[in-house]
């Protein structure tokens, strides 16, 4: 590995107490950190905590949120398993088990695995290119709060008893008014939408700030992995989302409003809400997944101390699994009756979309393999992802066997799949980047030991859960049904299925403790403990309000590794003191264009937030004309956020003294 | 970087450092980053009605006939006309602008905006006429072809609120975000306008066209 020229290069704010002497001005400026922590930090009051705009709390807030979700899907998930884990067991009505299995789902794959990788980009997106802030901080702020009070919104229907029951895909006509009369489904569009306006906001956000805020020199060429995969994300939501809108409102339309679009006797088709809703979902799984392996991609090579094998293959298969992952939307279907070609296509297009992945998994492998790895919890979690996700992979790929999937169709041989999938290409990397980013992000290590201790008990939880369920599902054990009989045979099955989710869901519980006990007593850490090469170690852990006291120049992709200073500026004038600014670079080569000003610490985003998932609650509730007013104070309160900002560019534009 | 970094100059190294370009600090202040947050918006937008023609052709293509009686086609080619022309205005308003006459580009944003309100006025007298003879919940025709069109109507809802914004700004040409508001605003006001076209185009002529000669 090249030796790190950068450790003595960190620069912690008590450092800069020399006098500058600033060309432009031939001033000397006092103190350039404290000036630019005065100009970047949130005071410590009410209004400071819910009016920030720093993309470092709102990741933090993301990651804290998510986990909670992640904590409630499994309670639930854990729950399920009681239910299951003997034969004809009456833990759970077949209402409630009903309920149970739709919201472990929503919860899990839309409230956790998407916005914990958002939270992970939000903190991680712009230390990795330079930048002080996103491109849009208080769009930032917003996508936040709508991702909260729609989660808010979605559990609020827990409290009326009536939390949505049709599966996570709701279905017409199970998720119809005439088999669903209660409210049960239509809390379930209302937060979709509520979180595809978080979702579609923190998209175009991600998209501008990677195309626009890269520092200087970091073309396309040089940009981190994570960047390909969150970019690609952000274009799959983009494209993707619509989808899920329209299809929400049909059916909120066809259930409350006497509409027809999946009524087959007035000519609708029930089909319809099919092709909707996994144009969205399919690429959606990508969505939680991609991102995921961005950061495998980025802390792997520190690991293994060597670079990645392959950066450019790597980052183009992450953009052509997003490209192609937008044409495999009909192998959800295929029990559905449709014409050969079209399943044959899709069928072909399922398996293709596996051969990116197996591009990847050769590129990591390929850089343990040459590499000297060392062997922390994060590279553990790592290797565990590679390891589950070809497993899942290949039930995948034999899933996508159109005669199979007819055999194993709504069976637990696909939920041990997705699992396989969605833990091992989700769970394990967010714990992994855990382990990884923690001491940039808390400023303190974490506990080895308690960490290994808590991979193992995952690993070991997650195969032992998740394994047998392949089994059983051959067997012929159906999804989504409260339970089996006893004559079936599957009570060992499930009993070990059970024990394993808990042993599972024990582990994540250790590093929860691991994680409390370094917020309260953890070893300080340094800016760089893994001697890693990307930008984010360049600057104290944790980072200062400003992020980076200079703009710094890149020159090649691993910025740490190599012998260039990043931070070299003789003339000062990267330092950019008025107001809050960074730099604007040009979208492919990231050279310099202009100077980007963010804004003031305003609770506007929040107000707009509540006053959106207002409307939608009062829509639930039919009250139209509150709905009504409430979308007209949508409508001010975005003319306020709008409405520019009083005195010159900058907030708190000083004077430099003289 | 080290303190010494942070220090004095000599001042050879900075004549030499003034050759060397403008100082990064006195760059501009950017002004794509709200246009391409737009666009980016804009093509999200387009996916939704995507979404709504597939759903409308999805369902349509199980009926022998599609619709059972062709939506009546001058009103909304009436509706075509304004808004093609309101695009028109909003181009001049944006000209106006960049030869730096304010004055005569809010004059033009200002008759954009009464063209708008004129399609709105139209539509609701279309609507009334249409209703009479088909209705949302009439058949999956009817909920497909009033929902598309209403999706559109609350798109120049929030287009026209977006030029009632702009027109009321202090100054067109704000120092800070939102940086090129004009521009911004009328970029969203040209999609609404293409969405029309396929609306007349799929919803109004295309039914019109296979009843006359299909």
């Amino acid at each position: 590995m090249p030796e790190t020229s950068t450790g003595s290069m960190t620069l912690h704010p008590g450092e800069v107490t020399t006098t500058a002497r600033s060309s432009w001005s031939a001033m000397p400026i006092v103190d350039v950190a404290e000036r630019l922590e005065r100009q970047w930090s949130s005071p410590h009051t009410l209004g400071g905590w819910l009016g920030t705009v720093d993309h470092k709390r709102i990741g933090l807030r993301y990651l804290t949120t998510a986990l909670v979700f992640l904590l409630i899907g499994g309670l639930e998930a854990v729950l399920m398993r009681l239910q299951l884990i003997g034969p004809e067991r009456r833990l759970l009505s077949p209402e409630a088990y009903n309920q149970m299995f739709t919201m472990h789902g929503l919860t899990m794959i839309m409230w956790y695995a998407a916005p914990i990788l958002s939270g992970f980009g939000n903190y991680l997106v712009p230390l990795f290119i330079g930048s002080r802030d996103m491109a849009f901080p208080r769009l930032n702020a917003f996508s936040y709060w709508m991702f909260l009070l729609s989660g808010v919104l979605l559990y609020a229907s827990v409290a009326f008893g009536q939390a949505p029951d049709a599966g996570w895909f709701a279905y017409v006509p199970l998720a119809a008014r005439r088999y669903d009369p209660a409210l049960n489904m239509d809390f379930y569009p209302a937060a979709m939408t509520a979180l595809t306006i978080s979702t579609t906001v923190g998209a175009v956000n991600f998209i501008v700030t990677i195309l626009k805020h890269r520092a200087p020199g970091m073309t396309l060429a040089r940009m981190p992995l994570f960047l390909y995969s969150t970019g690609t994300t952000a274009a799959l939501s983009l494209l993707a989302l619509p989808a899920l809108t329209a299809a929400c409102v049909f059916l909120e339309l066809d259930r409350r409003w006497g509409t027809h679009f999946f009524d087959t006797p007035a000519g609708g088709d029930p089909v319809l809400w099919q092709h909707l809703f996994w144009f969205f979902g399919h690429p959606w799984v990508y969505i939680v997944f991609l991102p995921a392996t961005g950061m495998i991609s980025m802390l792997l090579p520190v690991y293994a101390r060597r670079p990645i094998v392959g950066h450019a293959v790597v980052a183009a298969s992450t953009v052509l699994t997003g490209i192609v992952g937008l044409g495999v939307w009909v192998h959800h279907m295929f029990a559905v009756g449709m014409g050969q070609l079209a399943m044959s296509f899709f069928a072909a297009a399922s398996m293709t979309i596996s051969l990116f992945s197996t591009i990847q998994i050769f590129c990591w492998v390929a850089t343990l393999w040459k590499g000297h790895p060392v062997r922390t919890t994060s590279l553990l979690f790592a290797v565990a992802f590679i390891a589950t996700f070809v497993v899942g992979g290949l039930s995948g790929v034999v899933t996508a066997m159109i005669p199979f999937d007819w055999q194993v169709h709504d069976t637990y041989f696909v939920v041990a799949h997705l699992h396989y999938v969605l833990i091992g290409a989700n769970v394990f990397p967010v714990f992994a980047a855990l382990y990884h980013w923690w001491p940039k992000m808390t400023g303190r290590l974490l506990d080895e030991k308690l960490g290994k201790l808590s991979f193992w008990l995952m690993f070991v939880g997650f195969n032992a859960g998740f394994f047998p369920m392949h089994l059983s599902g051959l067997l012929g054990m159906r999804r989504r049904v409260y339970t089996y009989a006893l004559s079936d045979g599957l009570g060992v099955l499930n009993l070990i299925t059970s024990l394993g989710s808990i042993l599972l869901a024990v582990g994540v519980l250790v590093s929860l403790a691991n994680f409390w006990r370094s917020l309260r007593s953890g070893a300080q850490a340094p800016a760089n403990p893994w001697k890693a090469d990307t930008l984010e170690w360049s600057i104290p852990s944790p980072p200062p309000s400003y992020g980076f006291l200079r703009i710094p120049v890149v020159q090649t992709l691993h910025p740490l590794w190599d012998d260039f200073d990043e931070y070299a500026d003789p003339r000062n004038e990267r330092l950019l003191l008025h107001g809050r600014q960074t730099l604007s670079t040009t979208a492919l080569d990231a050279e310099p264009e202009a100077i980007s000003s963010g804004t003031k610490d305003t609770v506007v985003p929040l107000l707009l937030a509540i006053a959106i998932t207002g409307t939608f609650g009062l829509l639930l509730g039919r009250s139209l004309w509150f709905a009504c007013g409430a979308a007209g104070l949508c409508v001010l309160v975005g003319a306020a956020w709008l409405w520019p900002e009083h005195g010159e560019p900058g907030p708190a534009h000083e004077e430099v003294t003289a | 970087m080290t303190a010494a970094a942070v220090g004095p100059l000599s001042q050879e190294r900075e004549r030499e450092l003034e050759a060397s370009g403008p100082r990064l600090d006195e760059l501009p202040e950017d002004e794509h980053r709200g246009t391409l947050g737009m666009a980016l918006g804009i093509l999200t937008e387009a996916l939704l009605f995507v979404c709504l023609f597939f759903s409308y052709f999805y369902v349509g293509h199980r009926h022998p006939h599609w619709p059972a009686h062709p939506p009546e086609i001058t009103l909304a080619l009436v509706l075509l006309a304004i808004l093609l022309a309101s695009s028109g205005t909003l181009h001049l308003a944006e000209r106006q602008l960049k030869h730096r006459a304010p004055g005569a580009a809010r004059l033009w944003l200002i008759v954009t905006i009464a063209l708008g309100l004129a399609f709105t006025a139209v539509q609701v007298l279309e609507y009334g006429k249409h209703l009479m003879t088909l209705q949302p919940r009439t058949d999956a025709y009817g909920s497909l072809f009033y929902v598309i069109t209403t999706f559109h109507a609350l798109h120049v809802a929030a287009g026209l609120l977006m030029l009632i914004f702009v027109a009321c700004l202090p100054t067109l040409e704000p120092p800070k975000a939102p940086r090129r508001p004009l521009h911004n605003a009328t970029l969203y006001w040209h999609f609404v306008d293409v969405v029309w076209i396929f609306v007349v185009a799929l919803l109004y002529v295309l039914p019109w066209w296979e009843a006359h000669h299909g």
